[in-house]
């Protein structure tokens, strides 16, 4: 059930392409420049991690968009699939999985677009930084979905937050970055694997935390979805 | 204007007026997004070249400040245009079997495509100019509403074409890419690339930073240029929605 999730998604032929492409040209394209806007914006990111938070950026839109499309394509063919025998909750696994592996999917494209640009000194903690924005915005697309039924005003929603994570979030602002910044503890972990510096326990663990909140809200929605409403 | 265009044009604004979260999103957005771009960028010197040759001393803020509108307006206006052109496609099959002809079908969404553009374009400039003041504001104006025409005609090819995730994707990536980075004065020397020429936002980008810094209109090549753009975008849109309820007759 979760290919035929995933097929749906992908319906449309130009899909997968621009799930893959659009990420990858971000980042080769804005990894110049990136850089000089956080120096507008007050903020002091040096290029390397620009280009680093461009790749999760990319990967964050994309991971938030599925999300909010998953749960309107669930709305109301999974509530009849429930009833067919199937159960909300192999339902909602089989739409989780699918919106994971395509979530994994446009992480790697954005992962490979910023290790073609720059050298990254911990790879691994850059990946699991990348997927980490990835899912941390799948959550926050299936909660806009929850909430938002109409499709343009979801994908207005998702933008919305989007552009205010970016603008709030570590190396674009002076500071920190400000709490209305969902991705912050994605974006510490990954500025630091991409200037080179290890990231401290207490950021890996508020990252995990973030995303297994985010798959649980995810997971709830589906689930919520799927429920019969009888 | 035919009764049954008055029908089809009122029941289309009708079915966007029981949204009331969109029109709070279309004002919302530009509103945070051009204010607090504006507000949160350092003003430090730039040199911005203007077409037809020369330059002028400005500064960050207002670079940025004269290229945000143009930004939202084409993301948003084309995300307008992409979900229009999808209700299309799934609705005006029915009215062109219920005897309406195509063109009593196209007029009405290409009024909710050109009222969706030009919602996004007074509240992207009225936001605008509480922050920022361009040189001129008629070509300014005339500019951002080129961006406008284009954007949300590439948006409503994209939902014909794409479908509505990959539409929405191309949507945000476009003039991000476009008018964010390849025509922005705000990076490298100010001046796009060789290769931006051949974007779409090139010739209305390139009027507004015009309008908003020089002194007189030195942007006449770059005015014929967006204004193909525009109306090739548009002719575009009318085959596609022709194409797409043409289908129904079948």
């Amino acid at each position: 059930m979760t290919l035929v999730f995933i097929r749906e998604q992908l319906r449309a032929p130009l899909t997968l392409a621009l799930l893959v492409a659009l990420p990858f040209l971000f980042v080769v394209l804005a990894a110049d420049v990136l850089g000089e806007f956080a120096d507008a914006l007050g903020g002091s990111l040096v290029a390397d991690g620009a280009t680093a938070l461009g790749a999760g950026w990319s990967a964050a839109f994309i991971a938030g968009t599925l999300g909010f499309f998953q749960i309107a394509s669930a709305r109301e063919a999974d509530r009849r699939l429930a009833r067919a025998g199937i159960g909300p909750f192999r339902v909602a696994a089989a739409r989780i999985a699918a919106a994971v592996g395509l979530a994994v999917l446009a992480a790697a494209a954005a992962y490979l677009a910023m290790a073609i640009e720059i050298d990254v000194v911990h790879p691994l903690h850059a990946a699991a930084a990348i997927l980490g924005y990835s899912l941390i915005y799948l959550g926050l697309g299936a909660l806009v979905g929850c909430l938002v039924r109409g499709e343009l005003e979801g994908s207005l929603a998702v933008a919305f937050v989007f552009l205010l994570d970016v603008f709030s979030g570590p190396g674009m602002t002076e500071g920190d970055g400000s709490p209305l910044s969902i991705s912050r503890s994605a974006a510490d972990v990954l500025l630091a694997a991409a200037i080179g510096a290890g990231s401290p326990t207490a950021d890996w663990l508020e990252l995990a935390a973030w995303v297994l909140g985010a798959l649980a809200v995810a997971g709830a929605g589906f689930a919520f979805s799927a429920r019969s409403r009888a | 204007m035919s009764g049954r265009v008055v029908t089809a044009t009122r029941l289309g604004f009708r079915e966007q007026a029981r949204r009331p979260l969109l029109l709070i999103l279309l004002v919302g957005l530009p509103l945070f997004f051009i204010t607090r771009s504006i507000a949160s960028t350092v003003p430090q010197p730039r040199v911005v070249p203007l077409p037809g040759g020369g330059d002028v001393l400005s500064n960050m803020q207002d670079v940025h400040g004269a290229t945000m509108a143009a930004i939202t307006i084409a993301f948003l206006a084309g995300l307008c245009s992409l979900f229009i052109m999808q209700s299309a496609r799934e609705a005006d099959r029915r009215l062109i079997v219920s005897g309406y002809s195509p063109a009593q079908t196209i007029v009405p969404r290409l009024l909710e495509i050109a009222a969706a553009t030009g919602v996004v374009l007074v509240v992207s400039l009225a936001v605008t100019a509480i922050s920022f003041q361009p040189q001129r504001w008629v070509p300014f104006i005339a500019a951002n509403m080129l961006v406008g025409l284009t954007f949300g005609s590439i948006g409503a090819l994209a939902g014909a074409y794409l479908g509505r995730i990959g539409g929405t994707y191309f949507m945000l990536f476009l003039p991000m890419i476009d008018l964010g980075i390849a025509q922005t004065p705000m990076f490298g020397d100010g001046a796009p690339d060789g290769w931006a020429q051949f974007l779409p936002g090139y010739g209305a980008g390139r009027i507004l930073v015009d309008a908003a810094f020089a002194p007189s209109f030195n942007a006449g090549p770059e005015l014929l240029l967006a204004s193909a753009w525009a109306l090739a975008a548009l002719a575009a849109v009318t085959l596609a929605l022709g194409r797409a309820i043409g289908l129904a007759r079948g």
